[in-house]
């Protein structure tokens, strides 16, 4: 085995490795990383195997001490249902220590002095492990009685911001500016304020990362955060819906305690919606700002914009990040100039990444998007899970390993159809491996419902679930 | 592509042109069919008064040309009925084992031994065969008879009997069907309908049943059919969303029969662990309920309640049981049971997440798509029950029979149950939460055509019970007439 130099660096900072550059991240020669990934992959599956008990206890099942080749830890990897694994019934009956217990088993962080007394929904038992444990939960907005909970960490998060604002702001094939490292940027956030769910976390990152904590410089469409009770309240009814069972649910007193508070939020939310574009239009006009949001949102954004005469709203070297699915919506086929017309820039960034796994892989002037160094990509076999050839375009089941990623397992089989030619470079002249642009979610090639932790339909599934609350007195 | 072709059955006359294809349940099954939208102004009968001749025969010679049409679908014989299969091979779930075994079993549904107890049984024969006379209590003579009624069926393609219970229906009821074909069994339907032309040509029976493909859900076609001058009944099989679909043609002068889409449950009670004789005869039978037609049925058994108790001792029994079932279940003759041949990925994944959750689940097997068990580790189904096939039971150990109950709803069909104590016990109870059918472990999928189905009576309800009173003015009292 070569000795790799800065491994260490290379598995917890790979910006410092690769001097901050984007463009030296994607120009590393595929034989070089790959041997860097190699090692990596080795000591953080090593730690990982001792760390984390579900990924110790798999380990030891199918009879993996360590691995040496890449194809070797896919047996290991986790589809998001294990994310779900543990009985929604511990959620039901307030059994947060349990959840505690179950989410112990799934970070190699020390649970096991959290204090859940008192806990009185999700909400709070995450805001108690935000304040006792390094980690930094999120959730999927769950689609049939139970909801994805994933132990994601502070440091992880900030890390992820820093890579975005690197990605967002430096081009490919040239080394950073100074003002390229340090942008300044009002940041624009066309969502909720707060919450648990995957992309609502993402607000008081962005806080943080992109205008260093300031308030003013940090645009919220909604006041108030997206509750995860009421979330999972909306997965419960669904799944007694299609039981038939819709009266039997019963709803917790402490939610429907809420109730006044939670439509409260609702009734705003008009009100709220016109101070955003008038302050869009009058404070932030013509200024540099950063936004990200999933396709149908900016979408939606657009459209309401230009329907109230506001046009080309911001300065052209404004960024904007977006992607996610497209599941469940149909936009118009020029939704894209809709987008640009309103915001008046130039250029639009897409990605493409999971909420199970940080990572973000950056979509290039080829519109494929390429895979970050700390991910080593695997197609598999949809039907056996088992690893394709890493060589020739195939075609399979996306999975990743993500290196960077600490406080969780980062071995990920997605829900997703994706292509990578091995062989052929990128025309783009990025040397990183790169996923095809047609990206389809194996569920919805077979129609069948998913929960995918999606940015689309929050603010309809959270109405939906209140006015199911409304009918009960509280 | 895999290339079959489904004719359309006009009342005799087999069309075999203007083909145009269709997709199927999987990317790779493609199939063509004549253009329904050609068709589809001949598929309804012209005038209510043509279904006068079936009326005519007697139930006699109904039984003997059905009886008839069963010998002849003999599978070695009958080319269409080979078809038929090879077409469901492609476009179904099934292994050609359990595929080839139902189509073997074909004729026996037509045996006019079963079919006259069906009739007699669901409606009586009398009913069909004329007017029933009986006076009643003040004073007037009523004579009611049981009319066959112009009918479009949509029956599911989980295996070819349906289609055969079909036609079998609306030959007993003296109705007039319209069957749509189902992609996933596409080709049985027309092949009974071939093999009925070819043994009775031009008689009643052939010229009231028309066999068609169009794609569940196409509206110009349902539109053009589902009109009360048309078409009385629907007669609707199947999944949520297509059921859901058919409801927009209901209206007043059509009724819609569901035979929707059903869950089954299975209760076992504490006297399966009396001894290991006993315990290996509870799990035969409910490895027998879980992996007939590889649980595709609705009667299927999915979540097996146990009632060992949940206390560490109770736990244990419950992890025994699911043990021995799935040894059973892996021992089930091939042409029952086979290891499915295509796993579901989300419930694959589901097992998975639960396999890593000890704390919760205990996983018996499933590492192969063979099947497997999952023992629940407390009193609480798995929460991707709804997702359970291919083989995949989920045994929940319970310590009161009310915990049960809550599990029972109007999605309900069967209930097995062991011992028959426990259901002598429950059959007053579960009804009320939904559960229609109570039947011994180890028989849920053994279904006989002669009991009611889904708690109604599809038979009766197929028919349109029409009544000719007679009333003397001497005998009832005329409303003309002041009382004194």
């Amino acid at each position: 085995m070569a000795a790799v130099q800065n491994l260490d660096m290379f598995m917890s900072d790979p910006l410092a490795y690769f001097d901050q550059s984007i463009t030296r991240m994607h120009m590393i020669s595929r034989p070089e990383l790959e041997e860097l990934q190699r090692q990596a992959l080795r000591i953080r599956v090593a730690e990982h195997i001792d760390g984390i008990e579900m990924v110790r206890n798999l380990a030891a099942r199918i009879g993996i001490t360590e691995v040496s080749e890449f194809d070797d830890v896919v047996p290991l990897f986790f589809a998001h249902t294990a994310f779900k694994s543990y009985p929604a019934a511990l959620i039901d009956q307030g059994r947060f220590d349990l959840m505690t217990m179950w989410l112990d088993k799934h970070t190699p962080y020390d649970l096991s002095g959290v204090d859940t007394e008192g806990c009185e929904g999700i909400d709070a038992w995450i805001d108690r492990l935000d304040e006792q444990t390094p980690l930094e939960v999120i959730t999927s907005s769950g689609t049939t009685g139970t909801i994805s909970i994933i132990p994601k960490d502070r440091q992880g998060a900030s890390y992820t911001m820093r890579v975005w604002r690197n990605f967002i702001f430096q081009s490919f094939g040239r080394e950073p500016t100074h003002e390229e490292l340090y942008p300044e940027v009002d940041v624009i956030w066309p969502n909720f304020a707060a919450g648990k769910l995957g992309h609502l976390r993402l607000a008081a990152m962005l806080k943080r990362e992109f205008t260093g904590g300031d308030e003013s410089r940090f645009h919220a469409l909604y006041s108030g955060s997206i509750s995860t009770d009421l979330m999972f309240l909306a997965s419960k009814m669904r799944a007694a819906a299609s039981r038939g069972e819709l009266d039997r649910l019963e709803i917790d007193p402490k939610l429907l305690a809420r109730k006044d508070e939670l439509i409260e939020m609702e009734t705003r939310r008009p009100r709220e919606m016109a101070a955003f574009f008038e302050r869009m239009s009058q404070e932030l006009a013509g200024k540099r700002i950063f936004m990200t949001s999933a396709y149908s949102l900016l979408y939606d954004l657009a459209a309401s914009g230009l329907e109230r005469g506001l046009r080309k709203v911001f300065a052209p070297n404004s960024a904007i990040l977006t992607g996610g699915g497209m599941k469940g919506v149909v936009l118009p086929e020029n939704f894209m100039d809709v987008i640009r017309d309103f915001l008046g820039v130039e250029e639009i960034q897409e990605g493409y990444g999971m909420s199970e796994i940080g990572a973000f892989h950056w979509g290039c002037r080829e519109k494929k998007y390429h895979v970050q160094p700390y991910v080593v990509p695997f197609l598999l076999d949809p039907e056996t899970s088992a690893p394709l050839p890493r060589k020739g375009r195939q075609t399979g089941r996306a999975a990743f390993y993500d290196i960077l990623n600490r406080s969780h397992w980062g071995g990920i089989i997605s829900g997703d159809e994706i292509t990578i030619d091995w062989d052929t470079p990128c025309p783009c002249g990025l040397q990183s491996v790169a996923i095809e642009h047609e990206i389809m979610r194996y569920s919805e090639k077979e129609g069948v419902e998913d929960d995918r932790i999606t940015c689309n339909a929050t603010v309809e599934v959270h109405d939906e679930a209140l006015n199911f609350m409304k009918a009960f007195e509280g | 592509m895999s290339g079959f072709r489904i004719p359309l059955f006009l009342r005799g006359e087999v069309v075999e042109e203007n083909w145009v294809p269709f997709g199927g349940r999987g990317p790779e099954s493609t199939f063509e069919a004549p253009d329904p939208h050609d068709y589809v102004e001949r598929l309804p009968l012209a005038t209510p008064m043509d279904l006068a001749d079936l009326h005519e025969i007697t139930f006699d010679e109904i039984l003997d040309v059905l009886g008839e049409l069963g010998r002849a679908l003999d599978f070695d014989t009958n080319r269409y009925i080979q078809e038929a299969y090879s077409a469901a091979l492609q476009a179904g779930n099934y292994p050609a084992s359990i595929l080839k075994n139902s189509y073997l079993m074909l004729p026996h549904a037509f045996d006019p031994v079963g079919l006259r107890e069906i009739a007699e049984e669901r409606i009586g024969i009398d009913y069909l065969e004329g007017w029933v006379s009986k006076r009643l209590q003040d004073g007037r003579e009523l004579r009611i008879r049981a009319f066959g009624s112009r009918s479009l069926h949509i029956p599911a393609g989980n295996g070819g009997l349906i289609s055969a219970i079909t036609i079998i229906r609306n030959a007993l009821t003296r109705s007039d069907a319209i069957v749509k074909a189902p992609s996933n069994d596409p080709l049985t339907a027309v092949a009974i309908a071939r093999t009925l032309a070819e043994v009775a040509p031009n008689h009643p029976l052939t010229k009231h049943l028309a066999v068609a493909y169009w794609k569940g859900g196409d509206t110009d076609v349902e539109e053009a059919l589902c009109r009360p001058e048309r078409i009385e009944k629907i007669i609707a099989w199947g999944g949520f969303a297509s059921v859901k679909h058919i409801t927009r043609y209901i209206q007043p002068g059509l009724e819609l029969i569901a035979l929707d889409p059903k869950r089954s449950a299975t209760i076992i009670g504490e006297e399966a662990f009396s001894s290991e004789a006993t315990l290996d005869e509870v799990a035969i039978r409910a490895a027998c309920d879980i992996g007939v037609a590889n649980q595709e049925a609705c009667a299927s058994a999915r979540v097996i309640y146990v009632l060992s108790g949940t206390d560490p001792e109770g736990i244990e029994k419950a992890n025994r049981l699911g043990e021995r079932i799935y040894e059973k279940l892996l021992a089930l003759p091939e042409t029952i049971s086979t290891r499915p041949p295509i796993f579901d990925r989300e419930l694959r994944d589901h097992i998975e997440g639960s396999r890593l959750t000890t704390d919760w689940f205990r996983v018996v097997g499933g590492e192969h798509g063979e099947g497997a068990i999952i023992v629940s580790q407390m009193d609480q189904a798995v929460d991707y029950a709804p997702l359970l096939s291919c083989r995949v039971a989920n045994l929940v150990p319970v310590d009161k029979i009310e915990q049960v109950t809550a599990a029972i709803n109007a999605y309900t069909q069967t209930v097995g149950i062991y011992p028959e104590s426990l259901k002598q016990e429950l059959r007053n109870h579960l009804p009320l939460f939904g559960a229609q059918r109570l039947t011994s472990l180890g028989y849920a999928c053994h279904v006989t055509t002669a009991a009611p189905q889904d708690a109604i009576e599809p038979l009766r309800r197929m028919c349109k019970w029409v009544v000719d009173e007679h009333c003397d003015p001497d005998e009832v009292f005329p409303l003309w007439r002041e009382r004194a």
